[in-house]
Protein backbone atom coordinates (compact mmCIF):
# COMPACT_ATOMS: atom_id res chain seq x y z
CA UNK A 1 0.00 0.00 0.00
CA UNK A 2 1.07 3.59 -1.23
CA UNK A 3 2.76 5.01 2.05
CA UNK A 4 2.30 8.65 0.78
CA UNK A 5 0.29 11.31 2.00
CA UNK A 6 -0.70 12.62 -1.15
CA UNK A 7 -3.71 10.89 -2.35
CA UNK A 8 -5.06 10.89 1.50
CA UNK A 9 -4.95 15.06 1.12
CA UNK A 10 -6.42 15.15 -2.42
CA UNK A 11 -9.29 12.55 -1.41
CA UNK A 12 -10.02 14.24 2.47
CA UNK A 13 -9.40 17.85 0.78
CA UNK A 14 -12.78 18.41 -0.76
CA UNK A 15 -15.08 17.26 1.81
CA UNK A 16 -13.03 18.88 4.55
CA UNK A 17 -13.02 22.22 3.30
CA UNK A 18 -16.54 22.27 2.05
CA UNK A 19 -17.26 21.52 5.54
CA UNK A 20 -14.42 24.25 6.55
CA UNK A 21 -15.67 27.25 4.66
CA UNK A 22 -19.61 26.23 4.55
CA UNK A 23 -20.17 25.02 8.11
CA UNK A 24 -17.20 24.69 10.67
CA UNK A 25 -16.49 28.63 9.86
CA UNK A 26 -19.89 30.18 10.07
CA UNK A 27 -21.08 28.66 13.30
CA UNK A 28 -17.97 29.71 14.84
CA UNK A 29 -18.32 32.85 13.52
CA UNK A 30 -21.91 32.58 15.52
CA UNK A 31 -21.09 31.38 18.30
CA UNK A 32 -17.94 34.49 18.94
CA UNK A 33 -20.83 36.82 18.65
CA UNK A 34 -22.06 35.85 22.28
CA UNK A 35 -18.73 37.04 23.27
CA UNK A 36 -18.94 40.42 21.53
CA UNK A 37 -20.12 43.14 23.91
CA UNK A 38 -20.34 47.12 23.32
CA UNK A 39 -17.28 47.66 23.70
CA UNK A 40 -15.10 44.69 22.38
CA UNK A 41 -14.50 41.14 24.16
CA UNK A 42 -17.12 40.21 26.79
CA UNK A 43 -19.74 37.92 28.59
CA UNK A 44 -22.16 40.56 29.12
CA UNK A 45 -24.65 39.27 26.38
CA UNK A 46 -24.51 36.39 28.85
CA UNK A 47 -25.19 38.33 31.94
CA UNK A 48 -28.47 40.02 29.93
CA UNK A 49 -29.50 36.52 28.88
CA UNK A 50 -29.23 35.40 32.47
CA UNK A 51 -31.34 38.58 33.50
CA UNK A 52 -34.24 37.79 31.78
CA UNK A 53 -36.93 35.93 33.91
CA UNK A 54 -38.15 34.69 30.41
CA UNK A 55 -35.10 32.65 29.52
CA UNK A 56 -34.38 31.71 32.60
CA UNK A 57 -37.72 29.96 32.60
CA UNK A 58 -36.72 28.29 29.05
CA UNK A 59 -33.91 26.83 30.26
CA UNK A 60 -35.06 25.60 33.29
CA UNK A 61 -38.12 23.72 31.58
CA UNK A 62 -35.79 22.66 28.10
CA UNK A 63 -33.85 21.09 31.11
CA UNK A 64 -36.68 19.64 33.30
CA UNK A 65 -38.54 18.14 29.59
CA UNK A 66 -35.28 16.75 28.53
CA UNK A 67 -34.60 15.31 31.82
CA UNK A 68 -38.35 13.75 32.59
CA UNK A 69 -38.52 12.57 28.62
CA UNK A 70 -34.84 10.80 29.70
CA UNK A 71 -35.86 9.34 32.90
CA UNK A 72 -39.86 7.96 31.46
CA UNK A 73 -38.28 6.50 28.56
CA UNK A 74 -35.04 4.79 31.03
CA UNK A 75 -38.44 3.30 33.18
CA UNK A 76 -40.18 2.32 29.73
CA UNK A 77 -37.41 1.31 27.78
CA UNK A 78 -36.39 -1.71 30.17
CA UNK A 79 -39.73 -2.01 30.49
CA UNK A 80 -40.15 -2.93 26.78
CA UNK A 81 -35.99 -3.96 25.79
CA UNK A 82 -36.87 -7.08 28.35
CA UNK A 83 -40.04 -8.37 27.18
CA UNK A 84 -39.00 -7.88 23.13
CA UNK A 85 -35.55 -10.03 24.09
CA UNK A 86 -37.94 -12.42 25.47
CA UNK A 87 -39.91 -13.28 21.92
CA UNK A 88 -39.06 -15.30 19.45
CA UNK A 89 -36.12 -14.18 16.37
CA UNK A 90 -39.55 -13.37 14.10
CA UNK A 91 -41.65 -11.58 16.21
CA UNK A 92 -38.54 -9.61 17.68
CA UNK A 93 -38.25 -7.69 14.11
CA UNK A 94 -41.66 -7.67 14.26
CA UNK A 95 -42.08 -5.23 17.15
CA UNK A 96 -38.81 -3.89 16.81
CA UNK A 97 -39.70 -2.45 13.27
CA UNK A 98 -43.24 -1.39 15.06
CA UNK A 99 -40.65 0.68 17.30
CA UNK A 100 -38.83 2.15 15.03
CA UNK A 101 -41.97 3.46 13.01
CA UNK A 102 -42.45 6.92 14.44
CA UNK A 103 -38.38 7.49 13.67
CA UNK A 104 -39.15 6.63 9.47
CA UNK A 105 -42.07 9.33 9.25
CA UNK A 106 -42.25 12.85 8.55
CA UNK A 107 -41.25 14.70 11.61
CA UNK A 108 -44.48 16.95 10.50
CA UNK A 109 -46.76 14.43 10.29
CA UNK A 110 -46.00 12.75 13.42
CA UNK A 111 -46.61 15.88 15.37
CA UNK A 112 -49.50 16.29 13.51
CA UNK A 113 -50.78 13.28 15.03
CA UNK A 114 -50.82 14.59 18.23
CA UNK A 115 -52.71 17.67 17.22
CA UNK A 116 -55.94 15.46 16.01
CA UNK A 117 -55.70 13.38 18.84
CA UNK A 118 -54.94 16.50 21.90
CA UNK A 119 -56.77 19.59 19.71
CA UNK A 120 -59.09 21.37 20.89
CA UNK A 121 -62.00 19.81 18.26
CA UNK A 122 -59.48 16.54 18.86
CA UNK A 123 -60.22 13.06 19.19
CA UNK A 124 -59.51 13.34 23.18
CA UNK A 125 -62.13 16.10 23.29
CA UNK A 126 -65.02 14.74 21.37
CA UNK A 127 -64.47 11.09 23.36
CA UNK A 128 -64.92 13.34 26.94
CA UNK A 129 -67.73 15.35 25.72
CA UNK A 130 -69.38 12.06 24.42
CA UNK A 131 -68.97 10.67 27.90
CA UNK A 132 -70.31 13.59 29.34
CA UNK A 133 -67.03 14.13 31.29
CA UNK A 134 -67.10 17.60 30.52
CA UNK A 135 -69.13 19.87 28.76
CA UNK A 136 -66.73 22.88 27.34
CA UNK A 137 -63.45 21.60 25.72
CA UNK A 138 -60.38 20.97 27.66
CA UNK A 139 -56.93 22.88 26.45
CA UNK A 140 -54.67 20.03 25.99
CA UNK A 141 -52.19 21.13 23.49
CA UNK A 142 -49.86 23.81 24.27
CA UNK A 143 -49.07 22.31 27.77
CA UNK A 144 -45.75 20.91 28.76
CA UNK A 145 -47.64 17.66 28.55
CA UNK A 146 -48.58 17.74 24.98
CA UNK A 147 -45.07 18.51 24.57
CA UNK A 148 -43.64 15.67 26.97
CA UNK A 149 -45.92 13.27 25.25
CA UNK A 150 -44.35 14.28 21.54
CA UNK A 151 -41.45 13.84 23.02
CA UNK A 152 -41.14 10.60 24.62
CA UNK A 153 -43.09 9.06 21.79
CA UNK A 154 -40.13 10.44 19.40
CA UNK A 155 -37.41 9.23 21.55
CA UNK A 156 -38.18 6.73 23.63
CA UNK A 157 -37.67 3.83 20.28
CA UNK A 158 -33.87 5.11 20.42
CA UNK A 159 -33.92 4.44 24.15
CA UNK A 160 -35.78 0.59 23.46
CA UNK A 161 -33.26 -0.13 20.61
CA UNK A 162 -30.17 0.92 22.42
CA UNK A 163 -31.31 -1.33 25.25
CA UNK A 164 -32.34 -3.84 23.33
CA UNK A 165 -29.23 -4.57 21.62
CA UNK A 166 -27.60 -4.10 25.00
CA UNK A 167 -29.51 -6.81 26.15
CA UNK A 168 -28.68 -9.12 23.93
CA UNK A 169 -25.09 -8.78 24.47
CA UNK A 170 -25.58 -9.75 27.99
CA UNK A 171 -24.18 -13.40 28.40
CA UNK A 172 -26.78 -16.01 28.50
CA UNK A 173 -27.11 -17.52 31.84
CA UNK A 174 -26.54 -14.78 33.69
CA UNK A 175 -30.07 -13.93 34.93
CA UNK A 176 -31.22 -17.63 35.40
CA UNK A 177 -27.86 -18.31 37.53
CA UNK A 178 -28.65 -15.21 39.52
CA UNK A 179 -32.58 -16.49 39.85
CA UNK A 180 -31.20 -19.82 40.77
CA UNK A 181 -29.06 -18.75 43.74
CA UNK A 182 -32.72 -17.53 45.16
CA UNK A 183 -31.85 -13.57 44.00
CA UNK A 184 -35.73 -11.62 43.54
CA UNK A 185 -36.92 -10.16 40.14
CA UNK A 186 -35.52 -7.10 41.96
CA UNK A 187 -32.77 -8.11 42.74
CA UNK A 188 -31.43 -9.44 39.65
CA UNK A 189 -32.45 -6.59 37.91
CA UNK A 190 -30.35 -3.87 40.03
CA UNK A 191 -27.76 -6.28 40.95
CA UNK A 192 -27.21 -7.80 37.71
CA UNK A 193 -29.33 -6.92 34.54
CA UNK A 194 -28.56 -2.95 35.18
CA UNK A 195 -24.76 -3.17 35.72
CA UNK A 196 -24.27 -4.88 32.51
CA UNK A 197 -26.35 -2.52 30.19
CA UNK A 198 -24.93 0.25 31.49
CA UNK A 199 -23.25 1.36 28.70
CA UNK A 200 -26.39 0.82 26.57
CA UNK A 201 -28.50 3.09 29.18
CA UNK A 202 -25.77 5.75 28.94
CA UNK A 203 -25.55 6.09 25.31
CA UNK A 204 -29.36 5.84 24.89
CA UNK A 205 -29.72 8.33 27.58
CA UNK A 206 -27.53 10.89 25.77
CA UNK A 207 -29.30 10.46 22.54
CA UNK A 208 -32.89 11.06 24.32
CA UNK A 209 -31.54 13.79 26.51
CA UNK A 210 -29.79 15.81 23.23
CA UNK A 211 -32.14 15.35 21.19
CA UNK A 212 -35.21 16.46 23.83
CA UNK A 213 -33.30 19.42 24.31
CA UNK A 214 -32.37 20.32 20.61
CA UNK A 215 -36.01 18.98 19.54
CA UNK A 216 -37.57 22.04 17.61
CA UNK A 217 -40.80 20.56 15.52
CA UNK A 218 -42.35 19.06 19.04
CA UNK A 219 -41.73 22.13 21.07
CA UNK A 220 -43.14 24.80 17.84
CA UNK A 221 -46.42 22.50 17.48
CA UNK A 222 -47.73 21.01 20.37
CA UNK A 223 -46.18 23.90 22.94
CA UNK A 224 -46.66 26.97 20.51
CA UNK A 225 -45.44 30.48 22.36
CA UNK A 226 -47.13 29.00 25.81
CA UNK A 227 -44.07 26.22 26.44
CA UNK A 228 -40.87 27.54 24.99
CA UNK A 229 -38.18 25.53 24.97
CA UNK A 230 -34.33 26.60 24.05
CA UNK A 231 -35.04 26.15 19.96
CA UNK A 232 -38.27 27.76 19.54
CA UNK A 233 -37.09 30.50 21.91
CA UNK A 234 -34.01 31.25 19.41
CA UNK A 235 -36.09 31.04 16.28
CA UNK A 236 -38.33 33.13 18.25
CA UNK A 237 -35.88 36.03 19.16
CA UNK A 238 -34.38 36.07 15.29
CA UNK A 239 -37.49 36.22 13.78
CA UNK A 240 -39.77 38.18 15.76
CA UNK A 241 -37.11 40.50 17.23
CA UNK A 242 -33.78 40.22 15.25
CA UNK A 243 -32.38 39.80 18.21
CA UNK A 244 -28.53 37.61 17.32
CA UNK A 245 -26.74 38.63 20.95
CA UNK A 246 -29.32 36.65 22.55
CA UNK A 247 -30.12 33.78 19.80
CA UNK A 248 -25.95 33.38 20.17
CA UNK A 249 -25.89 32.78 23.90
CA UNK A 250 -28.48 29.78 23.02
CA UNK A 251 -26.90 28.66 20.30
CA UNK A 252 -23.94 28.25 22.72
CA UNK A 253 -25.85 26.60 25.23
CA UNK A 254 -27.45 24.37 22.67
CA UNK A 255 -23.65 23.56 21.02
CA UNK A 256 -22.21 23.17 24.47
CA UNK A 257 -24.82 20.58 26.05
CA UNK A 258 -24.60 18.84 22.26
CA UNK A 259 -20.83 18.48 22.49
CA UNK A 260 -20.66 17.34 26.03
CA UNK A 261 -23.24 14.91 25.44
CA UNK A 262 -21.75 13.30 22.48
CA UNK A 263 -18.11 13.35 24.04
CA UNK A 264 -19.63 10.68 26.65
CA UNK A 265 -21.06 8.75 23.63
CA UNK A 266 -18.18 8.66 22.24
CA UNK A 267 -15.86 7.26 25.41
CA UNK A 268 -18.39 4.63 26.24
CA UNK A 269 -19.07 3.38 23.12
CA UNK A 270 -14.80 3.36 21.72
CA UNK A 271 -14.80 1.44 25.48
CA UNK A 272 -17.27 -1.48 24.32
CA UNK A 273 -14.96 -2.07 21.31
CA UNK B 1 -44.34 -11.63 35.49
CA UNK B 2 -44.38 -12.15 31.59
CA UNK B 3 -47.69 -11.29 31.33
CA UNK B 4 -47.30 -8.12 32.78
CA UNK B 5 -43.94 -7.27 30.35
CA UNK B 6 -45.93 -8.30 27.64
CA UNK B 7 -49.17 -5.85 28.36
CA UNK B 8 -47.05 -3.11 29.33
CA UNK B 9 -44.73 -3.43 25.95
CA UNK B 10 -48.29 -3.55 24.35
CA UNK B 11 -49.35 -0.42 25.69
CA UNK B 12 -46.40 0.87 25.09
CA UNK B 13 -46.82 0.04 21.12
CA UNK B 14 -49.78 1.77 21.36
CA UNK B 15 -48.37 4.64 22.37
CA UNK B 16 -46.42 5.02 19.70
CA UNK B 17 -48.05 3.64 17.21
CA UNK B 18 -51.51 4.84 18.45
CA UNK B 19 -51.64 8.75 17.44
CA UNK B 20 -50.54 7.74 13.64
CA UNK B 21 -53.40 5.04 13.17
CA UNK B 22 -55.59 7.88 13.97
CA UNK B 23 -54.02 10.06 11.78
CA UNK B 24 -54.59 7.72 9.15
CA UNK B 25 -58.03 7.23 9.82
CA UNK B 26 -58.81 11.03 10.24
CA UNK B 27 -57.23 11.42 6.38
CA UNK B 28 -60.03 8.94 5.21
CA UNK B 29 -62.91 11.63 6.54
CA UNK B 30 -65.41 12.54 4.38
CA UNK B 31 -66.26 15.28 6.48
CA UNK B 32 -65.39 18.58 6.47
CA UNK B 33 -63.17 19.16 9.48
CA UNK B 34 -61.02 16.66 11.93
CA UNK B 35 -63.86 14.46 13.35
CA UNK B 36 -63.41 11.11 14.96
CA UNK B 37 -65.31 8.55 14.31
CA UNK B 38 -65.36 10.27 10.73
CA UNK B 39 -68.59 10.73 9.29
CA UNK B 40 -67.93 8.27 6.33
CA UNK B 41 -64.70 7.41 4.17
CA UNK B 42 -63.79 8.92 1.44
CA UNK B 43 -60.14 9.89 -0.92
CA UNK B 44 -61.66 13.49 -0.95
CA UNK B 45 -58.90 14.78 0.99
CA UNK B 46 -56.10 13.34 -0.45
CA UNK B 47 -57.19 14.66 -3.71
CA UNK B 48 -57.50 18.12 -2.40
CA UNK B 49 -54.10 18.22 -1.52
CA UNK B 50 -52.96 18.15 -5.15
CA UNK B 51 -54.88 21.54 -5.54
CA UNK B 52 -52.98 23.42 -3.15
CA UNK B 53 -51.14 25.04 -5.09
CA UNK B 54 -48.23 25.96 -2.55
CA UNK B 55 -48.17 22.02 -1.88
CA UNK B 56 -46.85 21.17 -5.31
CA UNK B 57 -44.33 23.97 -5.66
CA UNK B 58 -42.67 23.24 -2.38
CA UNK B 59 -42.50 19.37 -2.77
CA UNK B 60 -40.45 20.12 -6.08
CA UNK B 61 -38.44 22.55 -4.20
CA UNK B 62 -38.09 19.52 -1.23
CA UNK B 63 -37.20 16.56 -4.14
CA UNK B 64 -34.90 19.18 -5.86
CA UNK B 65 -32.84 20.04 -3.11
CA UNK B 66 -32.98 16.43 -1.56
CA UNK B 67 -31.49 14.49 -4.93
CA UNK B 68 -28.78 17.56 -5.16
CA UNK B 69 -27.38 17.68 -1.83
CA UNK B 70 -27.58 13.52 -1.92
CA UNK B 71 -25.60 13.62 -4.63
CA UNK B 72 -23.18 16.52 -3.61
CA UNK B 73 -22.47 15.10 -0.89
CA UNK B 74 -21.79 11.54 -2.17
CA UNK B 75 -19.21 13.24 -4.45
CA UNK B 76 -17.69 15.00 -1.48
CA UNK B 77 -17.73 11.99 1.34
CA UNK B 78 -16.86 8.77 -0.81
CA UNK B 79 -13.33 10.06 -1.23
CA UNK B 80 -13.17 10.86 2.16
CA UNK B 81 -14.71 7.23 3.37
CA UNK B 82 -12.22 5.34 0.48
CA UNK B 83 -8.97 7.53 2.46
CA UNK B 84 -10.32 5.86 5.33
CA UNK B 85 -10.62 3.20 4.47
CA UNK B 86 -7.30 2.32 2.90
CA UNK B 87 -4.70 4.93 4.28
CA UNK B 88 -3.40 5.75 7.94
CA UNK B 89 -5.08 9.19 7.87
CA UNK B 90 -3.02 11.56 9.79
CA UNK B 91 -5.11 13.28 12.55
CA UNK B 92 -7.69 10.08 11.88
CA UNK B 93 -9.57 10.96 15.13
CA UNK B 94 -9.65 14.50 15.07
CA UNK B 95 -10.92 14.49 10.91
CA UNK B 96 -13.10 11.77 11.36
CA UNK B 97 -14.90 13.94 14.52
CA UNK B 98 -14.54 17.37 12.22
CA UNK B 99 -16.31 15.55 9.14
CA UNK B 100 -19.42 14.33 11.61
CA UNK B 101 -19.62 17.42 13.65
CA UNK B 102 -22.90 18.60 11.40
CA UNK B 103 -24.77 15.90 13.10
CA UNK B 104 -23.69 17.25 16.21
CA UNK B 105 -24.76 20.72 16.20
CA UNK B 106 -27.67 21.32 16.36
CA UNK B 107 -30.06 22.21 13.58
CA UNK B 108 -31.36 25.37 13.81
CA UNK B 109 -27.88 26.81 14.82
CA UNK B 110 -26.71 25.75 11.68
CA UNK B 111 -29.44 27.41 9.44
CA UNK B 112 -28.94 30.63 11.94
CA UNK B 113 -24.73 30.34 11.42
CA UNK B 114 -25.66 30.10 7.47
CA UNK B 115 -27.81 32.56 7.24
CA UNK B 116 -25.60 35.51 9.02
CA UNK B 117 -22.21 34.01 7.75
CA UNK B 118 -22.68 32.92 4.17
CA UNK B 119 -26.09 33.26 2.61
CA UNK B 120 -26.22 36.95 3.27
CA UNK B 121 -22.59 37.85 2.78
CA UNK B 122 -22.60 35.99 0.03
CA UNK B 123 -26.13 36.69 -1.53
CA UNK B 124 -27.22 33.75 -1.90
CA UNK B 125 -30.94 32.50 -3.12
CA UNK B 126 -32.56 30.27 -0.97
CA UNK B 127 -32.21 27.36 -3.29
CA UNK B 128 -28.13 27.63 -3.11
CA UNK B 129 -28.64 28.39 0.51
CA UNK B 130 -30.72 24.87 1.52
CA UNK B 131 -28.10 23.31 -0.86
CA UNK B 132 -25.01 23.89 0.55
CA UNK B 133 -26.97 23.71 4.40
CA UNK B 134 -28.02 20.03 3.19
CA UNK B 135 -24.81 19.20 1.77
CA UNK B 136 -22.71 19.89 4.41
CA UNK B 137 -25.80 18.06 6.55
CA UNK B 138 -25.47 14.71 4.92
CA UNK B 139 -21.80 14.32 4.28
CA UNK B 140 -22.09 12.45 7.64
CA UNK B 141 -24.38 10.34 6.84
CA UNK B 142 -22.16 9.72 3.22
CA UNK B 143 -18.56 8.80 5.03
CA UNK B 144 -20.23 6.55 7.28
CA UNK B 145 -22.22 4.70 5.69
CA UNK B 146 -19.97 4.08 2.57
CA UNK B 147 -17.05 3.58 5.22
CA UNK B 148 -19.43 0.93 6.38
CA UNK B 149 -19.68 -0.67 3.23
CA UNK B 150 -15.69 -0.05 2.35
CA UNK B 151 -14.65 -1.76 5.51
CA UNK B 152 -16.60 -5.29 4.14
CA UNK B 153 -14.71 -5.23 1.05
CA UNK B 154 -11.70 -7.41 1.06
CA UNK B 155 -8.76 -4.88 0.10
CA UNK B 156 -6.67 -7.33 -1.95
CA UNK B 157 -8.56 -7.73 -4.82
CA UNK B 158 -8.09 -4.17 -5.57
CA UNK B 159 -4.75 -4.30 -4.99
CA UNK B 160 -4.29 -7.71 -7.61
CA UNK B 161 -6.12 -5.33 -9.92
CA UNK B 162 -3.59 -3.19 -9.73
CA UNK B 163 -0.93 -5.61 -9.83
CA UNK B 164 -2.50 -6.65 -12.75
CA UNK B 165 -1.75 -3.51 -14.70
CA UNK B 166 -4.70 -1.22 -13.70
CA UNK B 167 -4.53 2.47 -12.67
CA UNK B 168 -5.66 3.01 -9.25
CA UNK B 169 -8.45 5.25 -10.49
CA UNK B 170 -9.03 2.16 -12.89
CA UNK B 171 -9.45 -0.58 -10.13
CA UNK B 172 -11.49 1.91 -7.91
CA UNK B 173 -13.62 2.17 -10.97
CA UNK B 174 -13.97 -1.78 -12.15
CA UNK B 175 -13.69 -3.51 -8.51
CA UNK B 176 -14.36 -1.11 -5.65
CA UNK B 177 -17.52 0.92 -6.85
CA UNK B 178 -19.32 -1.99 -8.29
CA UNK B 179 -18.93 -3.83 -4.85
CA UNK B 180 -20.16 -0.77 -2.73
CA UNK B 181 -22.68 -0.07 -4.73
CA UNK B 182 -24.89 -1.03 -2.28
CA UNK B 183 -23.45 0.68 0.43
CA UNK B 184 -24.06 4.11 -2.04
CA UNK B 185 -27.32 3.31 -2.51
CA UNK B 186 -28.20 2.74 1.26
CA UNK B 187 -26.51 6.36 1.36
CA UNK B 188 -28.51 7.81 -0.87
CA UNK B 189 -31.56 6.54 0.47
CA UNK B 190 -30.85 7.81 4.02
CA UNK B 191 -29.10 10.62 2.57
CA UNK B 192 -32.66 11.52 0.68
CA UNK B 193 -35.28 10.77 3.43
CA UNK B 194 -33.07 13.18 5.69
CA UNK B 195 -33.12 16.02 3.34
CA UNK B 196 -36.50 15.82 2.65
CA UNK B 197 -37.77 15.67 5.98
CA UNK B 198 -35.26 18.40 7.32
CA UNK B 199 -37.03 20.99 9.31
CA UNK B 200 -34.26 23.14 11.51
CA UNK B 201 -32.01 23.70 9.51
CA UNK B 202 -33.89 24.85 6.34
CA UNK B 203 -36.10 27.02 8.74
CA UNK B 204 -33.84 30.26 8.48
CA UNK B 205 -32.79 29.91 4.74
CA UNK B 206 -36.25 29.28 2.91
CA UNK B 207 -36.89 32.79 1.48
CA UNK B 208 -39.75 34.54 -0.07
CA UNK B 209 -41.50 32.42 -2.53
CA UNK B 210 -38.82 29.58 -2.34
CA UNK B 211 -39.99 26.74 1.10
CA UNK B 212 -39.34 23.21 1.77
CA UNK B 213 -42.64 20.69 2.13
CA UNK B 214 -42.20 20.10 5.66
CA UNK B 215 -41.37 23.52 6.19
CA UNK B 216 -44.74 24.98 4.03
CA UNK B 217 -47.00 21.62 5.90
CA UNK B 218 -45.43 23.51 9.37
CA UNK B 219 -47.12 26.57 8.59
CA UNK B 220 -50.37 25.22 6.83
CA UNK B 221 -50.52 23.15 10.35
CA UNK B 222 -50.56 26.89 12.32
CA UNK B 223 -53.05 28.47 10.22
CA UNK B 224 -55.50 25.23 9.05
CA UNK B 225 -57.35 22.59 10.51
CA UNK B 226 -58.85 20.31 8.11
CA UNK B 227 -58.14 16.88 7.06
CA UNK B 228 -55.97 18.10 3.75
CA UNK B 229 -53.03 18.12 6.23
CA UNK B 230 -53.77 14.67 7.77
CA UNK B 231 -54.13 13.20 4.05
CA UNK B 232 -50.77 14.83 3.28
CA UNK B 233 -48.96 13.32 6.31
CA UNK B 234 -50.51 9.67 5.75
CA UNK B 235 -49.53 10.20 2.04
CA UNK B 236 -45.60 10.87 2.94
CA UNK B 237 -45.92 8.63 6.18
CA UNK B 238 -46.51 5.66 3.16
CA UNK B 239 -44.41 7.01 0.97
CA UNK B 240 -41.26 6.59 3.02
CA UNK B 241 -42.30 3.81 4.56
CA UNK B 242 -42.44 1.82 0.96
CA UNK B 243 -38.89 3.76 0.48
CA UNK B 244 -37.52 2.19 3.61
CA UNK B 245 -38.95 -1.28 3.69
CA UNK B 246 -37.72 -1.40 -0.32
CA UNK B 247 -34.33 -0.65 0.15
CA UNK B 248 -34.08 -2.51 3.36
CA UNK B 249 -35.25 -5.64 1.44
CA UNK B 250 -32.92 -5.19 -1.27
CA UNK B 251 -30.30 -3.50 0.66
CA UNK B 252 -30.14 -4.29 3.77
CA UNK B 253 -30.41 -0.70 5.04
CA UNK B 254 -29.55 -1.29 8.66
CA UNK B 255 -26.48 -3.25 7.95
CA UNK B 256 -25.11 0.14 7.10
CA UNK B 257 -26.77 1.99 9.56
Amino acid sequence: MSSSSRPVAGLIAPAFCFLLICFIVPVLLLLSTSLQGHAGWSFENFGTFFQSTLNRRVLWTTIRLGVLVTLSSVVLGYIAALSIVDLSAGNRGRVLGLTMLPLMISPVARTYAWLVLLGQAGVLNDFLQLLGVTQQPVRFLFTETAVYLGLLQLFLPLMILSLVSALENLPPDVVTAARTLGAGWLTVFFKVILPLTREGLIIGGTLVFTGSITAYITPAVLGGSRVLMLETLLYQRVHLGNDIKTASVIAVILVGLSFVANYVIRKLSSRKT
Amino acid sequence: MKLIGRTLLVAQLLFLIGPLLLLALTALSAGETLEFPPDGLSLRWMARVFEIESFRASFMTSLLVAVASTVFSLLLGLPAAYAFSRYTVPFGEAIRLFLSSPIIVPGIVVGLALLDFVVVPFALDPIGALLVAHTALLIPYSVRVVGASLAGLRVDIEEAAVLLGSTRLGAFRSVVLPNIQNGVMAAAVLGFITSFNQVPVSLFLTGPGVSTLPIDMLAYVEATFDPSMAALSVMLAVLSLIIVFATERLLGLSKYV
